[in-house]
């Protein structure tokens, strides 16, 4: 598996017989097999998006935290779409109560390291991008090198603890943050990016005074939500790689899947915020 | 006194007074009271005070407890989550 090279993509007819792994590296940069033209066709077709917005997918690196509920569809949807690299971080195993909502894993990679079972998928599912699975806790430096060389960050974790850490980190290096959350039947979602002045983060947000609250184990969640919040999270990340859209900043999305309730509210920026601020 | 409008969301429902409509209930404070005051009112936990809004705009978490209500304003309430 490899990167996508750099440049923009052109179409290129008549290929035969092309093997469908690897393909960008067959063709020189700016142009697109027939494989490939086919694979995201749906894409090319789109108008406001296009060859162009698929060049500079192909060109993106993209980093996950978290392969379960959330980052299940996350990634199958940015591998899917043709994201160039993906760096999938998670230090945890697939367990049985994962598979009713972390639809990357199946029965067979039951005790498997989450980013390896998510990596095989998403290899099979499109074998012309790169992607590097890191089965750990990400000290502070690596935390900061990795989030340094992605293009975007998707919050996919599961605790506070983590939000904040990932939060600071990407506000440090100018990074953009897509931040989503789901639990019982309710979920958020929004986009943090540092590189606009008037952009809130996620400690505007929230005080870090907060306590771990409730978990998925101990209150449950209902398995789609997480496709829903995931979903959103992937199309903001595709609009942010391809500078495609308005990105869901300054506001944040809450479902009530209980009542089917989708509000969209106001955020700001905190000036006395400890970390943007 | 004066009336505002309370919202509830998702698993904070419960807390809202007889009389809600949906998630929404009319209620009449005091001149003054702040958002943790009127949410104390009604018996929300202080711990899942966190997400606030007034006429769907955020409030920073330093002005739950400092933030006066006025009349005729919607004071908005989801709880809290990090779940993945």
């Amino acid at each position: 598996m490899h990167g996508g090279e750099k440049g923009k993509l052109m179409v290129v007819t008549g290929s035969k017989s092309l093997p469908e792994q690897n393909t960008f590296a067959q063709f020189p940069p700016g142009q697109l097999s027939e494989n490939q033209s086919t694979r995201y066709s749906r894409h090319i077709a789109l108008s406001r998006f296009g060859l162009k917005g698929q060049g500079r997918l192909s060109d993106s690196r993209v980093l996950i935290i978290g392969i379960g509920g959330l980052g299940s569809p996350i990634a199958i949807y940015l591998a899917a779409a043709g994201v160039g690299h993906l760096v999938l971080a998670d230090f945890d195993r697939v367990e049985l109560s994962n598979l009713q909502r972390q639809i990357i894993h199946t029965t067979h990679d039951l005790a498997r390291l989450k980013v390896e079972s998510a990596r095989d998928h998403l290899a099979a599912l499109n074998p012309d991008i790169r992607i590097t699975p890191l089965a750990r806790v990400l000290d502070e430096e690596e935390l900061f090198s990795e989030v340094s060389q992605a293009d975007v960050i998707v919050d996919a974790t599961d605790n506070f603890e983590s939000r904040f850490e990932l939060n600071r980190v990407c506000v440090q290096t100018k990074t953009p943050l897509v931040s989503g959350a789901a639990i019982r039947m309710e979920g958020q979602v929004t986009v943090f990016d540092a590189r606009r002045e008037d952009s809130p983060c996620y400690r505007c947000l929230y005080s870090d005074e907060i306590e771990e609250g409730e978990t998925c184990a101990q209150v449950g969640v209902l398995s789609p939500l997480l496709g829903i919040i995931g979903g959103i999270q992937a199309t903001e990340t595709l609009k942010i790689l391809t500078s495609t859209g308005d990105a869901l900043i300054g506001r944040v999305i809450f479902l009530d899947a209980f009542g089917m309730e989708l509000r969209t509210m106001k955020l700001r920026r905190d000036p006395s915020c400890p970390v943007c601020g | 006194m004066m009336r505002i409008k309370l919202k509830l969301f998702a698993s904070l429902g419960q807390y809202l007074p007889p009389g809600a409509k949906q998630n929404i209930a009319e209620l009449d404070i005091s001149e003054g009271m702040t958002i943790a005051a009127v949410l104390g009112k009604v018996g929300v936990p202080r711990e899942l005070v966190k997400l606030v809004f007034i006429d769907g705009i955020h409030q920073f978490p330093q002005d739950i407890d400092n933030r006066a209500l006025e009349s005729g304003e919607t004071l908005a309430v989801w709880p809290p989550v990090a779940g993945g």
